[in-house]
């Protein structure tokens, strides 16, 4: 069987046993000479050219599919309003039934208006150690503080207990106001200076290192003052809220027992 | 002649005043009384907002803080038990769904149908935590080595120039800063951009964890720093009626202060 020309493997066997074409080189049997001014060897470039060809078509198909995949962003639109089938058509039942629901809207917005606290709050943003006083939507302070280090510190001798450093989040509410405060430390204050706790309950009793107010919001947290104002502005307590003196001073004067304290 | 004349002028010229009176207050009576909207549209979206207001009661008498998105006065609100306590102002609005091959996907939901719950910072907000060992009682310390000085917030979180908040059930909240890479250069925008494509392409053709619907919420590159840093876990979101007009172009390049 005489191989087909249009194999190129082939072809290059039956090159070798034919006349030269225009080129010098063997043409196959049977096949007509090429025409003037083109020469043959694309035959032997032939396939890699298809195979480019099909190679920068894939790259290209690839492209575009690639172009059309991801996410595809358009301009936010709300909710279309639909009409159900429960509103009534004729104008008397549908009067009634609107004036319904602008009852019960009162009565939500209500509720809602009743969840939200009322007068001044305490709002602490915990990462940012930003502190404010806010009423409603309007912030009547804005100041630094330092919230808890997020530190962890291990005890070596005795119980081996471990302590987390951090401020508490959620609502809270003032509980009690002190002026002048004194600081009962507790056993992590002595363990972290490496000195033995105390048995004597007067031993544990600190003055002066809370500053001149402090509004105490449970589980030993406070919002006070302190002595290293430097530091305000950075996360360095031990959980409570360190406030400077000017700006604790405003925070007294806007609070009561039963104020919220909003941490996040 | 003049007379008759006149008052011939004068009655047609009273006359036309009359027609054009006459059609003027009809025009406007016919505009006054033209109804503003169908009342059954209207008590459709009244019986909506009451929805609504349900869904913002159950979420400011829960525990978790929550997102309060509000197209309508531009404003992204965080927030716990009804207490406003941050908000960011939101500069634009664009919602995003996955293609894949030129085909789009839509989640049937629409954002405002839903409370999103469980929103959490991609990629998250990291804390390294110092732990420091305590010296046994009445030993001295080996080292007296004072405590270092701990970084400000800002050196202690970086912020990525674009990042997400991903709730449970596909929605992927993208905050954008305006302006987003204007600061870098061009190699270093292209470079931002490809990655931002692949990690799209990979999010749009994986089975499953993608996100089904993103909300792009564009914020001031401040906000938007402020947003990533203060984010608590497990956030939930709300989004109520409106659109976002779009910002004034005086508001939107301000001139930078010399």
């Amino acid at each position: 069987m005489a191989p087909s020309p249009s194999l190129p493997t082939v072809n290059s066997q039956v090159e070798m046993a034919s006349g030269p074409d225009a080129s010098g080189r063997a043409l196959p049997a049977g096949l007509p000479p090429s025409p003037a001014g083109t020469s043959r060897p694309g035959r032997r470039g032939l396939p890699n050219g298809r195979t480019a060809a099909t190679g920068a078509g894939a790259v290209l198909l690839l492209a575009v599919l690639l172009a059309g995949t991801g996410y595809r962003y358009e301009p936010y639109a709300e909710q279309p309003v639909t009409v159900s089938v429960d509103i009534p058509s004729e104008a008397r039942p549908l009067e009634q039934f609107t004036a319904r629901l602008r009852s019960r809207q009162r009565a939500l917005t209500a509720r809602l208006d009743a969840l939200a606290p009322k007068g001044v709050y305490i709002v602490i943003d915990q990462t940012q150690n930003r502190i404010y006083l806010k009423r409603g939507n309007d912030t009547l302070l804005q100041a630094v503080c330092s919230t808890g280090s997020g530190m962890v510190l291990r005890e070596s001798g005795g119980k081996k207990r471990e302590w987390v450093f951090d401020s508490p989040r959620g609502r809270f509410e003032v509980r009690t106001m002190l002026r002048d405060p004194v600081w009962r430390k507790p056993d992590w204050a002595f363990v972290e200076e490496g000195q033995p706790i105390p048995r004597n309950p007067a031993d544990r009793l600190d003055y002066g290192t809370l500053g001149e107010y402090a509004l105490y919001f449970g589980d030993g947290f406070m919002i006070h003052g302190t002595l290293y104002e430097r530091l305000l502005g950075r996360a360095v307590s031990h959980g409570c809220v360190r406030v400077g003196r000017d700006d604790l001073r405003k925070v007294w004067a806007s609070s009561r027992v039963g104020t919220q304290i909003y941490i996040y | 002649m003049t007379a008759s004349r006149i008052r011939t002028f004068a009655v047609v010229v009273a006359g036309f005043a009359v027609i054009g009176l006459t059609a003027a207050c009809q025009r406007g009576a016919a505009s006054a009384s033209a109804p503003a909207s169908d009342p059954r549209s209207d008590a459709a979206r009244m019986e909506r907002t009451n929805a609504q207001l349900q869904k913002q009661i159950e979420l400011a008498a829960g525990k978790e803080f929550y997102l309060v998105l509000d197209p309508k006065h531009a404003g992204l609100t965080l927030m716990l038990k009804g207490a406003p306590l941050q908000r960011f102002t939101v500069l634009g609005l664009q919602v995003g769904h996955p293609r894949a091959a030129w085909v789009s996907e839509r989640d049937p939901r629409h954002v405002q149908s839903v409370i999103w719950s469980g929103g959490e910072l991609d990629p998250p907000r990291q804390i390294d935590r110092l732990v420091i060992q305590a010296s046994e009682p009445g030993k001295e310390a080996s080292e007296s080595t004072p405590p270092p000085i701990p970084l400000t917030p800002e050196e202690l979180y970086p912020v990525p120039s674009r990042y997400h908040v991903r709730f449970a059930d596909g929605l992927s909240v993208e905050i954008l800063p305006r302006e987003a890479d204007a600061s870098v250069g061009r190699w270093a925008h292209a470079r931002a951009a490809m990655a931002e494509k692949a990690r799209d392409v990979y999010s749009a053709i994986r089975a499953s964890g993608r996100d089904t619907t993103r909300l792009r919420i564009t914020l001031d590159p401040k906000e938007a720093q402020s947003f990533y840093r203060s984010l608590p876990p497990a956030v939930r979101l709300i989004v109520l009626d409106g659109e976002v007009e779009p910002p004034q172009p005086a508001a939107a390049v301000p001139e930078p202060a010399k």
